[in-house]
């Protein structure tokens, strides 16, 4: 059997060590994924803030970095970049951000947003009693 | 070409500094080719290169490890044309973590430990070292270390794969004449 084949590649020790990593990683991924929803968009260009929004609000706009200028795109409380002059476009395949805490940026553009939490945060931890 | 008499004991000894080489040279390739590659998330990479550090590491040792890590990250940069950019800067600080903790581990549990165990271990310290290098350098804020458990992840997958894949490769130059126990301890 392949599967055999392949368990009998493996000691012991590594088997630990992979299912010891993989335990970590998805109570890691657990935590991260129940961290409280955000509450304001922060655009930063070079280590200055350029541009805030609360998270609630519906717009598109436009921020200028050294290559050009990047589309950003708030809408139902998930902020995603939509369109950017770098080459690899990896911050548009990143997805939307919409938690506290959560970043997306286009590097080559010098472009970071970050969502940040309110007061609101100690609300969010009442997911249990719901 | 005809071979000459020649001491066997350096012929194997050029037999295996070969092999080393050639090992560099494919885990050069394999860094190229996955960084031309559209990779299916961002930041998700195999680290097929990986393989051939870790059969360096079982075969040759700590040393051998660590020269193909390195000459695969210089040499494949100036392939691609981004060495010091912040691309060079993230292979480079993964490959450290990377190489470090997988002699590490081969150091303190020898024989206990297999290809499949260290390139866990390595492909984590990859993730680790990229993620660390990421927030000192790039992007000096907390949340990057939420994206960490799904990097993690992700790298523990392709880990286990590359361990296989170092391993079938071990297997399969233990039997070849320039990997003879003869001068298994002489190197590395």
């Amino acid at each position: 059997m392949a599967l055999r084949d392949l368990l009998s590649r493996t000691t012991l020790l590594d088997r630990v060590i992979v299912l010891v990593l993989f335990a970590a990683a998805l109570a890691g991924a657990a935590w991260a994924a129940v961290a409280p929803g955000g509450e304001r968009l922060v655009a930063e260009s070079g280590g200055k803030i350029v541009f805030t929004a609360p998270l609630g609000a519906d717009l598109t706009f436009t921020l200028p970095g050294p290559l050009g200028e990047t589309v950003v795109a708030l809408r139902g409380g998930v902020a995603r970049i939509l369109d950017s002059p770098c080459t690899h476009k990896v911050c548009i395949g990143m997805g939307g951000v919409s938690r506290a805490g959560e970043i997306t940026a286009c590097v080559p553009n010098r472009l970071l947003l970050r969502v940040e939490g309110g007061r609101g945060q100690e609300a969010e931890y009442d997911l249990l009693t719901r | 070409m005809t071979s000459s008499p020649v001491d066997p004991l350096i012929l194997e000894r050029s037999r295996r500094r070969i092999f080393l080489a050639l090992f560099t040279a494919l885990a050069v390739a394999l860094h190229t080719l996955e960084a031309l590659l559209p990779s299916p998330a961002p930041w998700f990479r195999f680290g097929f290169a990986n393989i051939f550090t870790v059969t360096a590491l079982f075969l040759y040792g700590a040393g051998a490890a660590w020269g193909v890590m390195l000459g695969r990250v210089a040499v494949g940069s100036l392939v691609l044309g981004n060495l010091f950019s912040p691309g060079f800067l993230l292979s480079l600080s993964g490959g450290v973590f990377a190489t470090a903790l997988m002699t590490i581990s081969r150091a303190l549990f020898g024989v206990r430990i297999g290809p499949v165990g260290v390139s866990v271990l390595g492909a984590a310290g990859h993730a680790t070292g990229q993620i660390f290098v990421a927030w000192l350098v790039l992007v000096r804020h907390d949340g990057l270390w939420r994206l960490f458990p799904f990097f993690l992840l992700v790298s523990l997958v392709t880990g286990v794969l590359n361990g296989w894949g170092a391993d079938a490769l071990t297997g399969m130059l233990r039997r070849h004449r320039a990997f003879s126990e003869r001068l298994r301890k002489d190197e590395g």
